[in-house]
């Protein structure tokens, strides 16, 4: 062929080969709730991995079996009704009828068993049920029991409370994965399936409304009540640029932003299509969670120096920028505004800031030089913000540090890894607990100090532990009061974390979405898109 | 001509062979262990031991090597170490808004510069001319995020003429599509056009000087008809080697670009592997583009015997 | 046959009219005033370069603070008297920050630019001179040439942690194929030159060859092109950091200020806006040297009316 054919030929088929596709109508967009996020949703196991987001996605895809209102009362929910035997031993539960999972199969008694052991096996409030248990068997298909050795009030509170991990409830064959590997499947029992098909890690996820699932009859409050859903499709859009999702949500291509940045929320209350509010008002306490295990912070000194040299407001203020309303400083452990707060033994942390007396506080640790190695998540504004001030304060107090920018999902992989520094190991990362997890010792998991069993840092405390068991079995508020306070001294005294402040956040939406409440995670069940 | 077009063909896969070798070879360059870089940073050094029997490092390299590459013949690309999906799932869930933004920068870019450079060859020392090229350097000077940010300022937010972010597939409608890649075409697509301008008025005015240009204007020839049937044609070779090579400007740019747009595609995912040393995901995106370059290269090589009929390997 | 003098007409033939030039006389200045009149854009180039050398080489003198020292209660303030280019997230002060942050640019483009041009001279002899190395050398070098840029230093800073030199050396990498190209280029035709003939016929050592032969004609070439790497490494260093694989963060560098202005480019644009200007304003400078070298240097180039 000669060339002008060549060229004809080609220029004819590069005009005739595309625009054939007819556009989709555009009814299925409006349709879909679309989120952002607060990080991005790397793994999906919710008992394996704790991160906040990872429990928010589960809420979707499972169910609990009890869920606490916003009084923070556990409430049934997968649960018909329950029994409790005289001397508090011997708990009987009936499961609702109607409940089924993704793959159509009902929800047994057994599938319960298997869940609440792999779910025992991590929970903190769970291993303190195992450590009392007798047995945990099903009577029926839709029964089973729960004998304990020692009574445990606090049992439906365990079973309904909101923080990682919660009683998440999945088939047998999939809860009998060994609780410390990710199941690779995900069948729920929840009000939305997961699109795995449509999962882009790091881009998106998407959820598609159960049909079959039956929610209850009372209205919803936070993880109690009947979970209806108003939409049919949720897609999560994951936008690591905090600018990029701010320009979304004014144009319209978003329609609700989990936590938007501080700096972001006048731009985003300019905009008459724009509802900004306070997320929840029992806020967040940010962390500086120290490894135990290797030093320098297996020394109680170098903690000390930490807090002796550390500026709550300069974290604070990094992070929510110029709005005093949006933080205070936090003497302690506790969320302020409840009736357990309290600030005793707080004293090292308010007052003018003593850089002096830390560096020589660190000496006497034995602090030799070492690298301390930091992971700092860049791609979560709140870890990044605190990552940044700390890499300023343990340079000034003399220290070597290993910043390791890195990524959330794989700040969440390797806080589990009880290997030395240098050897994929960590001594420092940064987190934060919602408020409504610290409120008291019961849910609070960042608090407890039992070693090995404890969270990542693993701290070991003796002293702090008996404390929090005097909690447990207080029997009076006057008795909790007094309880709290000999934590909070005993917890800053030995430095099981150090806190960096208490802050709230924000949260955005469009004012054509309408039922976002206030709460310590995203709900989006009696979330409704109007065109 | 046939044998032309094999000969040619036939020469691009030891090319190939060449950049699949240095991809491979990349990990073991570097300073440090392979098996921990595989590994990542999370793992203990039971993984990585586990990794480094795994990676046969006892084996002589270039078996090693055979093996690798026998998969990717096969498709394997590997396994991320961050999400336990094949390299290649991974990539074929990003490639479409990355091929899409790439041909858009592409074929835009060529529609402008081009004309652009034969203009300013045309009115070669006059203010036209000075503007061309002023425009081209300062296009070329400014880098791809400043540009792609200036460009959603004015054009997404304050004028609100198109969307700021984010990807509509080709299957969700044509225009959708096209609109959520325009401003991220243009700010891609930037210094590609300084480029091509610049090198089309370099061969342009080479070509201008000739003597039968000068013959066909005596003989009565319009301007426009020199410029573009006689001119263009026989500067078209080098102007078609730069849009070849500038093809590794689009490639880099893309990286940034689908960051500041949001855009999910291979760019970002290279960036998110980055952030977590998730070493086989960049290995596979790296070889992937360095064989769409080859292959727009060969293209692009094939496309000059039909330019240019003296050309005949 | 003696060249005719005529210095006037004779006597029968008409005088020609006097006509007045049609043209202006062309003056051709001498030295350096005039190379640089000939050629605006070295001047301009040039001028900026050496400017910002300046600035970068004298920053502590440049009423700069320490561009580390974060104080998050006065975090984002906009341009002021305190600050002339403002405070970032953490209360950095900006205009010290950029001022340090040219020297990283500018260290980052000069050594890629100098150690790709000293790799790729040596490759490229060695390709030209020793033929039976040239074709494997060559290809090897299309190899790398065939991997964008961008993503070789990407996965090459993968591979490393993050660190100045790390980044000097993933993009020389990059860049090393284009100079053994060129240099090889120039070799070859030149080998087959008489006067090289001659040379090796009198028994010249390949080493003085190369020095006296070789050496002089590709430095006006690789001049040129040196300075077209050095503006392709400032920009790459740029990406690098704003993606996150570039220089630490720790370390103040354009690309990191700009990474970490992102966020709130929309009400504050100063944090990215400055550093943008500074590196697109280098990047022109060096640009338009390059351009006027290759003007300059380069002698089959039709020089502009």
């Amino acid at each position: 062929m000669d060339r002008r054919t060549f060229l004809k030929t080609a220029a004819g088929a590069a005009v005739t080969g595309s625009l054939s596709t007819p556009a989709l109508s555009a009814g299925a967009a409006t349709r879909a709730l679309r989120f952002v996020p607060q990080a991005n949703l790397a793994n999906f196991d919710p008992i394996w991995g704790t991160q906040y987001v990872v429990r928010n996605a589960a809420a979707l895809v499972w169910d609990t079996l009890y869920g606490v209102d916003a009084t923070l009362n556990p409430q049934r929910q997968m649960v018909e009704a329950e029994e409790q035997s005289e001397d508090g031993l011997i708990w009987t539960f009936r499961l609702r009828p109607e409940l089924r999972f993704h793959d159509g199969e009902p929800v047994l008694a057994k599938d319960v068993v298997a869940s609440l052991t792999r779910w025992s096996a991590r929970d903190p409030m769970g291993l303190m049920i195992k450590a009392l248990q007798n047995e945990l068997t099903t009577v029926d298909d839709r029964t089973f029991r729960w004998v304990l050795k020692k009574p445990y009030p606090k049992l439906l509170f365990a079973l309904g409370k909101n923080n990682s991990p919660c009683t998440f409830v999945m088939p047998e064959r999939i809860a009998t994965t060994d609780p410390f590997k990710q199941i690779s499947e995900y069948v729920g029992s929840g009000p939305m399936r997961f699109a795995r098909n449509e999962w882009v890690p790091g881009a998106k996820a998407v959820f598609e409304k159960f049909a079959d699932y039956v929610p209850r009859q009372e209205p919803a409050s936070w993880l109690a009540g009947g979970k209806q859903m108003l939409v049919d499709r949720i897609e999560w859009i994951v936008m690591p640029d905090p600018a990029t999702a701010a320009a979304a949500l004014q144009n319209g291509e978003i329609d609700w932003w989990e936590n938007p940045i501080t700096d972001l929320v006048p731009v985003l209350r300019q905009n008459r299509n724009i509802e900004v509010d306070i997320a929840d008002p029992l806020g967040n306490i940010g962390s500086f969670r120290m490894n135990h295990l290797f030093p320098p912070f297996n020394d109680v000194r170098a903690r000390r120096a930490i807090l002796m040299a550390m500026s709550q407001e300069d974290y604070m203020r990094a992070l929510v920028g110029d709005e005093g309303a949006l933080w205070r400083p936090l003497p302690g452990y506790f969320t302020p505004g409840t009736p357990l707060y309290n600030e005793e033994g707080g004293e090292i942390l308010k007052g003018p800031r003593d850089l002096e007396a830390a560096k020589r506080l660190l000496g006497e640790s034995g602090y030799s030089g070492a690298p301390v190695t930091c992971l700092v998540a860049q791609d979560q504004p709140i870890t990044k913000a605190f990552g940044d001030v700390t890499a300023d304060l343990l340079k000034r107090l003399g220290m070597n540090v290993d910043f390791k920018a890195i990524d959330w999902g794989t700040v969440g992989a390797r806080r589990a890894q009880k290997s030395p520094p240098g050897q994929g190991g960590w001594q420092m990362f940064h987190t934060w607990h919602a408020g409504a997890d610290c409120i008291n010792p019961a849910p609070y998991t960042a608090l407890r100090a039992n070693g090995n069993a404890a969270w990542f840092g693993w701290p070991d405390s003796p002293q702090l532990e008996a404390e929090i068991a005097s909690w447990f079995v207080a029997k009076s508020l006057a008795e909790e009061q007094a309880a709290m306070r000999r934590i909070n001294k005993a917890a800053l005294d030995f430095v099981v974390y150090a806190p960096t402040g208490f802050f709230l956040l924000y949260q955005a939406w469009r004012k054509n979405v309408s039922g976002i409440v206030k709460g310590p995670l995203p709900f989006f069940w009696g979330v409704a898109k109007s065109a | 001509m046939f044998g032309y077009v094999v000969r040619r063909i036939a020469a691009t896969i030891p090319v190939m062979a060449l950049v699949a070798l240095f991809v491979f070879s990349l990990l073991y360059i570097a300073p440090g262990d392979p098996a921990a870089v595989i590994a990542g940073d999370q793992a203990t050094p039971a993984d990585v031991e586990r990794i480094r029997l795994s990676l046969g490092l006892d084996r002589p390299f270039l078996i090693r090597f055979g093996e690798w590459f026998w998969h990717i013949l096969h498709g394997d690309l590997g396994t991320s170490i961050f999400t336990n999906l094949p390299v290649t799932a991974m990539i074929a869930q990003r490639i479409e808004p990355t091929l899409s933004l790439m041909a858009i920068t592409l074929v835009f870019a060529v529609l402008i510069a081009v004309p652009a450079g034969v203009l300013a060859s045309w009115k070669a020392g006059s203010f036209v001319d000075r503007a061309i090229m002023g425009f081209a350097v300062v296009g070329f000077s400014m880098p791809v995020f400043v540009v792609g940010y200036l460009l959603a300022y004015c054009f997404a937010l304050q004028l609100a003429w198109l969307p700021v972010q984010g990807y509509t597939p080709l299957s969700a409608g044509v225009r959708p599509w096209f609109e959520n890649l325009i401003l991220p075409a243009v700010a891609l697509g930037c210094v590609y056009i300084a480029l091509i301008a610049r090198t089309t008025r370099a061969a342009m005015l080479e070509v201008l000087q000739q003597d039968y240009i000068r013959a066909a204007r005596a003989k009565g020839m319009g301007e426009a008809a020199i410029l573009f049937i006689h001119a263009l044609k026989n500067a078209s070779v080098p102007v078609a080697t730069v849009i070849g090579i500038g093809v590794a400007l689009l490639i880099g740019g893309a990286v940034v670009t689908e960051s500041v747009f949001a855009i999910p595609g291979l760019g970002r995912l290279t960036v998110d592997a980055i952030l977590r040393r998730d070493y086989p995901v960049i290995q596979g995106v790296v070889l992937l583009f360095s064989c769409i370059y080859v292959l727009l290269n060969l293209v692009i090589d094939l496309l000059y015997t039909v330019l240019d009929p003296r050309i005949r390997y | 046959m003696s060249v005719p003098t005529i210095s006037r007409a004779p006597e029968r033939v008409a005088a020609p009219p006097e006509l007045p030039d049609l043209l202006p006389p062309i003056r051709i200045r001498r030295g350096l005033i005039g190379f640089l009149r000939r050629y605006p854009t070295i001047a301009v180039g040039g001028a900026l370069l050496l400017l910002l050398i300046l600035i970068a080489v004298f920053a502590p003198l440049l009423w700069t603070v320490d561009p580390t020292a974060l104080s998050p209660a006065r975090r984002t303030r906009p341009p002021s008297a305190q600050f002339w280019f403002g405070t970032d997230m953490l209360g950095r002060d900006i205009y010290s920050r950029v001022i340090y942050g040219a020297r990283i640019s500018l260290t980052v483009g000069f050594c890629v630019a100098i150690l790709a041009s000293v790799v790729g001279l040596v490759i490229g002899l060695a390709s030209g001179f020793v033929r039976w190395a040239d074709g494997l050398i060559m290809r090897m070098m299309d190899g790398l040439m065939s991997i964008p840029p961008i993503l070789l230093a990407v996965a090459l800073m993968a591979l490393t942690r993050a660190s100045v030199g790390n980044v000097v050396m993933a993009i020389t990498m990059a860049e090393i194929p284009r100079v053994s190209r060129l240099v090889r280029g120039v070799v070859l035709s030149l080998r087959e030159q008489l006067y090289v003939e001659a040379a090796v016929a009198a028994g010249t050592r390949t080493p003085m060859i190369i020095l006296r032969h070789i050496l002089p004609n590709t430095l006006a070439p690789m001049t040129v092109q040196a300075t077209y790497i050095c503006a392709s490494a400032m920009i790459v260093e740029a990406i690098l950091s704003f993606i996150g694989a570039g220089t630490p963060p720790t370390t103040p560098s354009w690309g990191n200020i700009m990474a970490e202005g992102r966020a709130l480019w929309q009400v504050k644009p100063f944090i990215v806006f400055f550093p943008a200007a500074f590196l697109s304003i280098t990047v022109l400078a060096v640009n338009l040297l390059g351009d006027g070298l290759r003007d300059a240097l380069d002698p089959r180039l039709t020089k502009r009316p």
